[in-house]
């Protein structure tokens, strides 16, 4: 049964966007047989390749700095030992009840030309209202921002689970052996924690790669991305289903090399955990 | 839901049938022969199911009632559903995926391709008494082959907004948008029509048909000035908001933008460039094998009126092919010249129009975005 709903659902449904990458699937009429020229333009056209290389940094920054900041956040909310641990927990999942479109758009205000950023830069006197920030909004900037916003909640869960279940005595054990707080960490909390930062790192890399409403609402000109060219290829202009194609499963096969190199890096250190 | 609702057309419909065989039979009393022929034409023009239109958002149910009121009116019991389009790439797709709408609403750029692409049919011209109100030059823009494929209806300029404040132009012209003086104040529209629109710029004989040399150029410059971009806009929501607080100074517009943004209390001017601003029409058009034509014509004359005509150019701020409507603001009647039936064409404007190449136009477009 699971594999017969992995079959419909995903292996099917990836072999269409296959026949239509190599035009032998198509819903236009025309001439139309099997052709790599879909392929062979996207590798030639260095475009593409360097659009994706520019989402593959913009996401490398948004996973690598919320990574940075979830840890101390589930560090706290796991090991300080606190009671209200699963209130603070709800507190940081509170925002998402409301739609993800709404708190994108949210960020709209309070980062435009007169948005709340700058209206205090103006209050404070330290920009005149004539020169704004205008870097906050329509930017690369804009967008990393608002995806790390979006996705820190993501970030923190898996990272708190993995703390929250870390055997205590190990800890224990290290301070009678005489070992400094920091020694500890490094030696034990950070080694069997890995495993839940590094899924928490992937929660928000390989989606994020793939973004086109984040970027569409809040990147401007600067800020497209990867996701946004597919998109556009599918159903902007003149539908060139061929090479959205192309894209999306050149996107497929990326993300599925990652999974496969970052599973194995994973697997000594749960070996280790055991 | 839906089902509910095809069961009670099927129940209308038998009730019609009903009514027309107790009507056939009550006039032949009446009125013998002819009053029987009568009958029986109504009854063999009475198209079933309910008529399906292919739109753009906000020219349906969700806020463009007015727009075929009076086909409401008509038809109380054939209510139009509708299905929305975000561009003529998407009905593209949607009609070839298997959609079957009666009408649907490309602009004046795609009529060609559509009537060649066999997808739809023309239009009975004499079905649709306000034909005659409609401005000549459009409707020509929608014949090919001389068939009426396209029933013009919205229109609109592609010119250029910015702020008189912020922004001193060195020349009346298009490059005010490409200027490096206000690099990250400026919007582009996110359309392949960018292309055509440097070609103009560029001085090119025909830039809706560029060579590859012509088209490699365009291409270069937008690239090269993208840089001064800060926002390509697809909605013009999107636009407003970036324009109406100061985000944007410049920007490729429509009048009803300058009108909105008139109304936000921004000083701005409507800068008709010398290279000529590009005029576009929305174009209704009949599917081919649609089987519900005379509901279908039915729906494009109560748009075509000057009622519906008056209230898009007063609520939406677009103009109107109806040559008899007046819209309440002045400034959209200087704006778009509402006098003149010539504002669309040359020597006012380009009126815009087919892209023979336009899978090229549009991968060259993909790649500047990309860039």
């Amino acid at each position: 049964m699971p594999l017969a709903w992995l079959g419909v659902f995903f292996v099917a449904p990836i072999a269409i966007v296959a026949a239509y990458s190599f035009d032998v699937f198509t819903l236009f009429p025309g001439p139309h047989g099997f052709t790599i020229s879909g392929w062979r333009s996207v590798v030639d056209n260095h475009v593409y390749l360097r659009l994706f290389w520019k989402s593959v940094e913009m996401s490398l920054i948004v996973s690598v700095l919320i990574v940075l900041l979830a840890y101390p956040v589930a560090y706290y909310l796991a090991l300080s030992g606190t009671k209200r641990k699963y209130i603070l927990l709800l507190l940081l999942i509170a925002p998402f009840l409301t739609s993800y479109l709404l708190r994108v758009l949210a960020w709209k205000v309070i980062l435009g030309s007169q948005g709340v950023v700058n209206t205090f830069l103006f209050w404070t006197g330290i920009r005149s209202p004539d020169d704004p920030v205008t870097q906050l909004l329509y930017s690369r900037f804009a967008v990393i921002l608002v995806l790390g916003y979006i996705w820190l909640p993501f970030v923190a869960l898996p990272i708190f689970v993995s703390l929250e279940s870390l055997d205590r005595r190990l800890l224990e054990a290290a301070s009678d052996l005489g070992a400094s707080r920091l020694r500890s960490f490094w030696a034990i909390t950070l080694p069997l924690s890995l495993p839940g930062v590094v899924a928490a790192f992937f929660f928000v890399f390989v989606p994020t790669l793939g973004e086109f409403v984040t970027p569409s609402l809040v990147g401007g000109a600067s800020g497209y991305m990867y996701g946004n060219q597919i998109v556009d290829l599918f159903g902007a202009g003149f539908p060139d289903w061929e090479t959205g194609s192309v894209l999306a499963l050149f996107l497929i096969g990326v993300v599925v090399v990652l999974t496969v190199v970052f599973s194995r890096f994973l697997q000594p250190q749960q070996v280790a955990a055991d | 839901m839906g089902s509910d609702r095809e069961e009670a057309e099927r129940r209308f419909d038998r009730q019609t049938a009903l009514k027309l065989a107790a009507a056939v039979g009550g006039a032949g009393l009446v009125a013998g022969r002819t009053g029987i022929a009568g009958a029986v034409r109504t009854f063999a023009t009475a198209e079933t199911g309910r008529l399906q239109v292919l739109d753009w958002a906000g020219y349906g149910n969700d806020g463009g009632q007015s727009m075929f009121a009076q086909y409401v009116k008509q038809h109380p019991a054939n209510k139009p559903q509708f299905t929305y389009m975000t561009n003529e790439s998407d009905a593209l797709a949607k009609i070839h995926a298997g959609l079957k709408p009666d009408v649907f609403r490309p602009y004046v750029g795609w009529v060609k391709y559509f009537a060649q692409s066999g997808l739809v049919q023309p239009w009975n011209t004499a079905s649709i008494p306000n034909l005659k109100h409609l401005n000549p030059f459009m409707l020509k823009a929608g014949r090919y082959n001389g068939k009426q494929y396209g029933i013009p209806a919205d229109w609109g300029f592609d010119a250029i907004l910015y702020r008189s404040d912020k922004v001193k132009p060195q020349a009346k012209s298009w490059s005010l948008i490409f200027d490096d003086r206000y690099k990250g104040k400026i919007a582009w529209f996110d359309d392949l029509n960018m292309l055509t629109l440097a070609g103009l710029y560029l001085g090119f004989r025909d830039p809706w048909n560029q060579s590859d040399a012509q088209l490699a150029q365009s291409q270069k410059l937008l690239s090269a000035k993208k840089k001064n971009v800060r926002l390509i806009w697809s909605s013009e929501t999107n636009l407003w908001e970036a324009f109406g607080s100061g985000d944007v100074w410049i920007a490729y517009a429509w009048p009803n933008d300058w009108v909105q943004m008139k109304k936000k209390k921004l000083p701005v001017v409507y800068m008709r460039p010398k290279e000529k601003p590009i005029a576009w029409v929305g174009m209704l058009m009949l599917l081919a094998g649609s089987p519900r034509p005379q509901l279908a014509h039915d729906y494009v004359n109560a748009w075509s009126s000057t009622a519906s005509a008056k209230w898009l150019e007063d609520n939406y701020g677009y103009g109107h092919a109806n040559t008899l409507a007046r819209p309440a603001s002045s400034d959209l009647l200087t704006a778009l010249q509402l006098t003149n039936p010539k504002a669309v064409t040359e020597p006012n404007a380009h009126l815009d129009r087919d892209i023979p190449r336009r899978a090229v136009y549009a991968r060259n477009w993909e790649e500047v975005k990309a860039a």
